[in-house]
Parts: C-alpha cells; sequence; structure tokens
C-alpha cells in the first residue's frame, strides 16, 4: 500500500513543486515532472509486485476512521496495474511534450501533474463519493489542458465542462440514492448489501448516464472529437488514453460489486450492444471526417465501444476472461492512442495542415511519424502480436466457443473492418507519392520517434501476454 | 428536536426532484452557455436538497450527508468560477475573430 501511496504522491509534490517553487522556467518545471512520473512509475511497479506476491487485495481506511466512515482507499492488482499504466503514458506524453518542436504550453507541466494524481487517486479510491471527487479534478485538469491550444480551444474546453460538470452531478444523485438506501458509500460494504429495489435501480441508471457521459461512451460522446481534438498533441493523447478511462474504471466498479448480479446479468446485453453500436457508428464517423485529429477522436469513441462490449458481456456472463479482455483493451488502446496522437500532431504540424489530404505522400515527407501512426493503427485493428490483437483474442475466445454467441462476432468483425478501413484510409494517402505535400526542409525528428515510442510499447505488450492475463486473472477486483 | 414528519420529507424530496428536472431541461435546451451553467447549478441545488432531506429521516440528522453536501457545494462553487472565467474568454475570442483580427484565425 505505501508504494502504491508513494506512486499517488510523488506527481502531487512535482505539482506543488513547480507550482511554488522560485525561478520555475517550464524546462526546470518539465524536469521536476518528468521525474516525478519516472518515481510514480517505478513505485507503481513496487505495489504491483507486492500486491501480485501477496495476492490479497490491501485497504486502508484513510485518517484510521473505522469502517464506515472512513475513506477507504483498495489496492488490488488491477489498481496497481493502472497506477503503473497511468504513469506509463504520463512519462511518455511528458517527454514528447519536452522534446516535440510544438509546444503544449507553459502550464502544460502542473497541469498533467495534478491530472496524474487525481487519475491515481480514483484508481485506489473505493468509495462512491471520493470517486466522484476524483472524478471533478480528473475534469477540472483535463479542461484547462484543453484550454492550453489557446483562444481557439476556449470554446470545446467550456462545453467540456458544461458536460462534464452535469454528468458529475447526475453521478452524485445516483450515488446518493445508494446512500440513502443502503447508509454507505463503501464499495465492499455496498456489495454485501446491495439488493434489487426500485430505488437501486434508479440510483444506477443516473449513475451509468452520469459516467457515460464523463467517459464519452456511445450514445453520450458527442462532446468527445471537439475536445480531444482541439488540445494540443501531448494532451490528446492523456485524454484518450487515459482521462475516459476513469469513468468507465467506475462503471466497471459499479457494475461488478455493488449492482446486484441478477440485475447486472439483465442490463448487460443493453451496455455490450451499445459498445457494438459505438464501434461501427464511431468507427463511420472516424472514415468520414476530413480532418487528421477529428479521425483520432472518433477512433477513440469506436474503440471505447470494445471496452464497453467486453463490460456488458463481463455483466451478462460474469466470467473472468470478459474482465481481462476488459483492461487488455483499456491498456492496448490507451498505448495506441497515445502514439496516434502524438503522430497526428507531428504530422499536422509539420505539413502545416490539418486536413487529411494534406497527408499525401506522408510516407516520404514524415516517415517516423507516418510508421508510428500505422504501427498503432494496427494495434487498434487487432493485428498480431500487438495488444490489440491480445485484447481481441481474450474477447473472442468465449465468443466464439459458443454458437448463440455469435452474433456478438459480428459485431466485433464489423468493428475491426471499419478500423481497418479508416486507419487504412490514412495509410493509402501517406504512400500517394504523386502530388506530395512539400518535405520538412529542417526536420525535427525527435517528436516523431517519441510518437513511436509508445506504439512500439503496445506491440511489446504481446511478450508480456501471459503475465498480463495471470495478473488479471485474479478476477473481481 | 425531532425528526421530521415523512410528509414533509417527501415534499422536499419533491421541490428536489423538480429542480433536477428543470435543471436538465434548460441544459438541454438553453443555447447560452452562462444559462447552461445556471442549469447545472439549478441542478446541483437538487441534489443536494435531496441530500439534506434524506439527512433529516433521521434524529439527529445524518452528519455523513451534511458532510457530502459542504464538500460538493465547494467543489460546484470552484468549478462554477472555473466555467465563468472559461465561458468569458470564449466569448472574447470568438468576438476578437469576429471585428476581423487577423490574429485570432491565423489557420
Amino acid at each position: 500500500m505505501n508504494d502504491a501511496l508513494l506512486s499517488l504522491v510523488t506527481p502531487l509534490v512535482a505539482a506543488l513543486i513547480v507550482l511554488t517553487g522560485p525561478a520555475m522556467t517550464p524546462r526546470r518545471a518539465s524536469v521536476v515532472v518528468l521525474l516525478g512520473s519516472a518515481l510514480s512509475f517505478a513505485a507503481a511497479l513496487l505495489a504491483l509486485q507486492t500486491v501480485t506476491a501477496s495476492g490479497a487485495t490491501q485497504t486502508l481506511n484513510l485518517g484510521g476512521w473505522e469502517d464506515g466512515l472512513a475513506i477507504r482507499l483498495r489496492l488490488s492488482p488491477l489498481s496497481a496495474l493502472l497506477l503503473a499504466f497511468t504513469a506509463l503514458i504520463h512519462l511518455l506524453a511528458g517527454l514528447y511534450a519536452r522534446f516535440s518542436r510544438f509546444a503544449s504550453g507553459d502550464d502544460f507541466w502542473v497541469l498533467s501533474a495534478f491530472l496524474h494524481t487525481a487519475l491515481a487517486a480514483l484508481w485506489l479510491s473505493a468509495d462512491l463519493f471520493n470517486l466522484y471527487i476524483t472524478l471533478e479534478l480528473i475534469g477540472l485538469a483535463a479542461v484547462a489542458m484543453v484550454a492550453l491550444s489557446g483562444p481557439k480551444a476556449y470554446q470545446a474546453a467550456a462545453d467540456y465542462l458544461l458536460l462534464s460538470l452535469a454528468a458529475s452531478m447526475i453521478y452524485l444523485l445516483g450515488v446518493v440514492f445508494l446512500y440513502s438506501e443502503y447508509h454507505t458509500l463503501d464499495v465492499m460494504q455496498l456489495a454485501s448489501v446491495s439488493a434489487d429495489s426500485a430505488r437501486t435501480r434508479l440510483a444506477l441508471a443516473l449513475i451509468t448516464a452520469g459516467l457515460m457521459l464523463k467517459g464519452a461512451l456511445w450514445p453520450l460522446h458527442l462532446w468527445l472529437p471537439a475536445a480531444h481534438a482541439g488540445a494540443p498533441a501531448a494532451v490528446s493523447a492523456l485524454l484518450s488514453a487515459v482521462v475516459v478511462k476513469g469513468p468507465l474504471f467506475i462503471l466497471w466498479l459499479v457494475w461488478t460489486e455493488v449492482a446486484p448480479a441478477d440485475l447486472a446479468r439483465e442490463v448487460g446485453p443493453m451496455v455490450a450492444t451499445a459498445g457494438m453500436i459505438a464501434l461501427v457508428a464511431g468507427g463511420w464517423a472516424a472514415m468520414r471526417s476530413p480532418y487528421i485529429k477529428v479521425l483520432v477522436a472518433y477512433s477513440t469513441v469506436a474503440q471505447l465501444g470494445y471496452a464497453l462490449m467486453a463490460l456488458g458481456l463481463l455483466m451478462s456472463w460474469q466470467i473472468p476472461q470478459m474482465h481481462i479482455a476488459l483492461w487488455l483493451f483499456v491498456i492496448a488502446h490507451g498505448l495506441a492512442k497515445a502514439s496516434l496522437f502524438m503522430a497526428a500532431g507531428e504530422m499536422q504540424g509539420t505539413l502545416g495542415t490539418r486536413r487529411l489530404t494534406g497527408l499525401r505522400g506522408a510516407t516520404q515527407t514524415v516517415p517516423i511519424a507516418m510508421f508510428a501512426f500505422a504501427v498503432a493503427g494496427g494495434s487498434l485493428i487487432g493485428l498480431p502480436p500487438s495488444g490489440g490483437f491480445l485484447a481481441k483474442w481474450v474477447l473472442l475466445e468465449p465468443i466464439l466457443s459458443q454458437p448463440q454467441n455469435w452474433p456478438w462476432a459480428f459485431g466485433i468483425l464489423l468493428g475491426t473492418l471499419v478500423s481497418a478501413a479508416y486507419i487504412f484510409r490514412v495509410v493509402v494517402l501517406a504512400f500517394d507519392r504523386a502530388t506530395i505535400n512539400p518535405p520538412d526542409t529542417r526536420p525535427h525528428l525527435m517528436g516523431h520517434w517519441l510518437a513511436l515510442l509508445p506504439a512500439l510499447i503496445v506491440w511489446g505488450m504481446a511478450l508480456l501476454g501471459e503475465q498480463l492475463i495471470g495478473l488479471l486473472a485474479g478476477g473481481g477486483v | 428536536m425531532s425528526s421530521l414528519a415523512a410528509n414533509s420529507i417527501i415534499l422536499y424530496l419533491l421541490v428536489a426532484v423538480a429542480l433536477v428536472m428543470l435543471g436538465l431541461y434548460g441544459l438541454l435546451v438553453l443555447k447560452d452557455p452562462i444559462r447552461r451553467l445556471i442549469a447545472i447549478n439549478i441542478m446541483g441545488s437538487g441534489t443536494f436538497l435531496t441530500m439534506i432531506a434524506f439527512a433529516r429521516r433521521q434524529d439527529p440528522p445524518d452528519p455523513i450527508l451534511h458532510a457530502l453536501v459542504v464538500t460538493g457545494l465547494v467543489v460546484a462553487i470552484s468549478a462554477t468560477a472555473f466555467a465563468l472565467r472559461l465561458i468569458l474568454a470564449a466569448r472574447e475570442s470568438r468576438e476578437a475573430a469576429a471585428s476581423g483580427s487577423t490574429e485570432a484565425e491565423d489557420e
């Protein structure tokens, strides 16, 4: 637990040093925050090691208060894994923001450190109200980061903030109804007392609606493309890779632990269907988008469909494979999407256009960034042996073994085809060397290579496949 | 202090639900961002009123819910202040763009 707390506190300390430190230039701030992320990553890995070695979930009542009154933190293998994942993404995005020539804004450092802290607190929380607080912290940091791209993004940031506030209010109302029924906010206590009643159903419906709006899960995803495409590349990477996963985590927590199993079984197919529609509708919108970053943003909507589908099937079948598939998707998508957004940022900055047609001949003009885009895209499509393939394999296995489940496999197939279509649409343009957009006369390749790094890691995930599956196979929390 | 009669708690809850609905309706139909922000705050008032009404079901009133309301208010105030500033900044940048300043539309 101490390692996990260290992983939570280091980014907070880094943020405070940046805020209050004397003579804090952006360059020094970047060093402090990058060090914080690296330390946090190391601490998270230690926490992961201890928690898997002991094999038991550890809990901590903040302030030493007794159960029921205390805010409880909980460290499970999954939360340790997510801590490490968040720190890794922050490290990669931070390195990119530091060395790319396209500025992310001077305040990027302190905000990203705050965002990191809030996310770490979310993975560790096991208290519905505390989760609300972390959601708000994440929302505020994320909105401020969208606004970093300057006056043009203020409108998108304001819209994002309003939706985010409304979503958390709806979530909070649901939490209040749960409390009024069971007199506790603690997830583990709720798990043992919750029963199927009209008020529980209302509460769960409100919580689900709020979280789906916050997590941009279909059909409440309409705010996402503007917000994610408007932000600087490093920020878009963080938003798509980790921020939208926060609400997803709470949704998973609520439906697998708090909700009565029968109710979850009843609602599961609806959630899975929403995921399937997200896959197709999001992919279709990505395919038709004329702008590079909007395409990548819609692809987030589509890819979250896989996670939503895995969650829905987990709810209705209650089998551990879906749990593994869900979190493998989250991690594989996070890494691949970070790479895609950074590569997209590099390409549109270097080629001086936001339009997809500007990518003509990109294999010649920005070869490394384009390679990163294609490699990360391969993981989104699910080409072996990438992380995306691993996740899809685990998801498909139980579906294919039962003929009555084949309609779901059809949905996944359709989703894969659409993903392939929007990725290849970019790749085909990039190989069109007939009328190329003129190349950069003074290339600055560091950013391109850093954009490639997360993509390589996601392909390397296959090497760790067995360990990851074993880690998540502990099931439950 | 005795706990309130069940009827009056239901009255408070009805008012709270009405406030939430009103806020939600406003959020869905209004276009002006400041009005939408106010609609969200009305929703928030409804949520907090729900908490206070539930707190009075027992005697003495449930302190946990009161603590949650106080925390929620702090969050709501900060978020509202941030949203107001952001909305104004967005409006300023839009007006700058509309008045033909080339800086705001350099793409």
